[in-house]
């Protein structure tokens, strides 16, 4: 019996490594055509991009692929070379799920200028319009994330107003209907860009470089 | 013949057995999911029921059923790297209810019914009715869904500018009420046929009595 059952096992664990080393590089391309396609939305006449990853001492590091763990952005760059921005991902709890999303920085702008969610489980028809509202995502062409005076942190918290409120620049004009969701983007975009933007900021002549 | 034939309508595993009701409910808020969740569920049937019924002489009474869920998780594992070397927007909107077929009873509920008594070639035979079946229904219930919840098939707008989309049967009580919506018309259906049974016998009775005298 427990023969058999060892057998049974060792074909089954054979099957499924099997199928992992199979299917290993087309999930890999796919994930890669996604991130590409995601990021080249954000930041429109996109030639060239770099990853950079952040190491746990704050100096950057170049990464080959979207494997390595831990914090990272993408640099994006035009025909000419010249940094069309960063594209960082974020991700908060929503109202049914975590939300995920991808927003590009631009250090010349210091703001957000741009925002493209890429998964969420939020409720239809209201929810879930924070990937598809275009009045909401517009809030996000030229938000204004400069950061503080000894470059640590944001000068004004990312956050959403209620729908029509909207008065600084810095402000998130909410979804009406969808405020819950509307706030969980604010406060997952406040939270990364206080987190990366500094180092962004620090780091900008290489980023410029793309080195 | 007759076990591919069973699967797909006389014992119609959502129709018939209510079987499989968690996906059934869970990821038919469209037509593309309701497609990728059936394959994903034919492809693991399928499998399942002819490894099982390929090891079932060699297999213990006592052992069987941890077996078969050993099996039936292999090909859960594999349909769950397959989708998402296929498509990662499916592998997302499908969620833990690709990695939930294990416990989808249809599938355990073949395997110990059929497979495990039957020879291969009938339980693959099995397999694909039982799953093509299942395919059927939630195709039924997703097409339903997303044209009355959100006005499209397979994501192509149906009706113009003006639709207001009823987005409650993109949510779970539409669920709800698209199953039974499609469960009373299968047994309306089912039992219209009954009644014309019925009469055509004892048409036929009272014929073969009016013979006799």
């Amino acid at each position: 019996m427990i023969r058999l059952m060892g057998l049974v096992s060792l074909i089954c664990g054979l099957l499924i490594v099997g199928a992992h080393v199979g299917t290993l590089d087309a999930i890999r391309k796919n994930q890669e055509i996604l991130t590409r396609e995601a990021i080249g939305e954000l930041l429109p006449g996109l030639q060239k991009q770099v990853i950079y990853g952040v190491l746990p001492s704050g100096e950057l590091t170049q990464l080959r692929g979207l494997e390595d763990p831990g914090p990272r952005f993408f640099a994006g760059y035009d025909k000419a070379g010249v940094l069309l921005g960063v594209v960082i991902e974020a991700s908060g709890r929503g109202y049914a799920d975590v939300i995920r999303a991808m927003y590009a920085y631009s250090p010349q702008r210091e703001s957000i200028i741009g925002l493209k969610v890429i998964e969420l489980k939020e409720t239809p028809g209201l929810g879930d319009k924070i990937a598809t509202d275009k009045s909401f995502l517009a809030n996000f062409l030229g938000l204004a994330a400069r950061l503080n005076g000894d470059r640590s942190g944001l000068e004004h918290p990312i956050q959403a107003v209620k729908h029509g409120s909207k008065k600084n620049a810095w402000e998130v004009d909410a979804i009406s209907g969808a405020t819950i969701s509307s706030r969980a983007v604010g406060r997952m975009l406040d939270k990364s860009a206080r987190e990366l933007l500094p180092l962004v900021v620090r780091h900008r002549q290489r980023i410029e470089r793309g080195e | 013949m007759e076990a591919f034939a069973a699967g797909l309508w006389k014992q119609n595993p959502v129709f018939v057995q209510a079987l499989g009701m968690c996906p059934t409910l869970a990821v038919t808020n469209s037509v593309r999911n309701a497609i990728a969740m059936g394959i994903a569920t034919l492809f693991v049937l399928v499998c399942s029921n002819t490894l099982i019924s390929l090891v079932r002489k060699l297999v213990p009474r006592q052992v069987r059923i941890a077996t078969y869920i050993l099996i039936i998780a292999t090909f859960v594992t594999i349909v769950e790297y397959l989708i998402k070397a296929v498509s990662i927007p499916i592998y997302k909107a499908l969620g833990p209810f690709i990695a939930l077929i294990v416990v989808n009873c249809i599938i355990l509920g073949r395997a110990e019914a059929f497979a495990s008594k039957n020879t291969v070639g009938k339980s693959v035979l099995d397999g694909v009715g039982t799953g093509l079946g299942f395919c059927m229904a939630l195709l039924c219930l997703g097409s339903v869904r997303e044209i009355l919840g959100a006005g499209s098939f397979l994501g192509i707008p149906l009706f113009g500018a003006g639709f207001q989309p009823w987005v409650l049967f993109l949510l779970p009580p539409g669920g709800f009420f698209t199953l039974a919506g499609w469960l009373l018309a299968f047994s309306a259906l089912e039992q219209r046929r009954k009644g014309q049974r019925e009469r055509n016998e004892i048409a036929s009775a009272s014929a073969a009595a009016e013979v006799r005298a």
